[in-house]
């Protein structure tokens, strides 16, 4: 993928995939490192399909024999000289702490270091696609952090659904305005 | 012309041929692999630098009729025998990309 927030767009449909009441995606960033952390609390992975997940041969679609998304994101962190992990827990073994972490760490100094891209449609992307979703977003940078998390606006708006269009179009402005206060 | 065709006359080293008589439409190059899933079409012979296990599923799913490896990239055993147990065909070339481009051109 030409820009990393896909790779976060394609992780974080999984878990919505899982039906996850929340995802937590935290983006860390220092001046050499990026670090990406898909988190939520879906149904997680049974051990013998988590270890097939990195294969490209294996998916929960059954209309095609392959899915990418992990092995892409997978050789992108690899191919900066990063790193990869995914870590699940299945309902039917804990089922009060079930769910799945994604974590990607890249090199920004790597000449094969993919940019972040446009986040902001990705956050809002998701937010109005699964609006009943609970979204924590944080992306903490050397010079700041940008947070957003929906039930916060939920409490505030009350009524209001997230996926109005009025919401997602605040939520998109204020997300740029955080980004190019502290970026 | 077929895949096996291509190879006698471009001089390519056949890494793996399961199905050698597949026949070849057009040509397409690209390293990124989600843009060349996307955008590859069936039957095209794909030219690429990248060597992974991912190839081959992106080759599988584009349904192109062969990879060519080309600037002298090598590949590992372990990708040869998933290429042969998926069906995928696999080419290496020593010219460059360019070049490698150019000696299909000229030859399908």
């Amino acid at each position: 993928m030409k820009e990393l927030s896909l790779n976060i767009l394609d992780i974080a449909m999984n878990s919505v995939k899982a039906k996850a009441d929340t995802v937590w995606v935290t983006l860390t960033e220092t001046a050499d490192t990026f670090t990406m952390s898909i988190a939520d609390n879906g149904c997680g992975m049974k051990k013998d399909f988590l270890k097939t997940v990195t294969d490209p041969f294996s998916t929960t679609r059954t209309t095609r024999k392959v899915g990418m998304g992990i092995p892409f994101l997978k050789l992108a962190a690899e191919q900066t000289g990063g790193s990869f992990e995914i870590e699940s827990k299945h309902e039917s073994e804990y089922p009060d702490s079930h769910g799945t972490v994604t974590t990607a760490v890249f090199n920004k100094d790597s000449i094969d270091f993919t940019p972040l891209g446009d986040i902001v449609s990705t956050v809002t992307t998701l937010i109005q696609g699964s609006p009943d979703i609970h979204w924590v977003f944080k992306h903490t940078l050397p010079e700041g952090e940008i947070s957003l998390d929906t039930d916060e606006l939920k409490s505030v708006l009350g009524d209001v659904p997230l996926d109005n269009t009025e919401v997602i179009l605040w939520i998109k402005g204020y997300l740029e305005e955080a980004y190019s206060e502290t970026v | 012309m077929t895949v096996k065709e291509l190879s006698e006359k471009c001089k390519f080293k056949t890494a793996a041929l399961p199905d050698g008589d597949r026949e070849i439409d057009g040509c397409y190059i690209g390293d990124l692999l989600s843009w060349v899933m996307g955008r590859a079409e069936a039957d095209c012979v794909w030219i690429t630098i990248m060597s992974n296990l991912n190839i081959i599923a992106v080759a599988s799913l584009a349904d192109v009729s062969c990879i060519i490896l080309s600037e002298g990239v090598t590949v590992d055993d372990s990708i040869l025998k998933l290429a042969e147990e998926k069906d995928v065909n696999i080419l290496l070339s020593d010219k460059k990309t360019y070049e490698t481009a150019v000696a299909v051109y000229e030859n399908i």
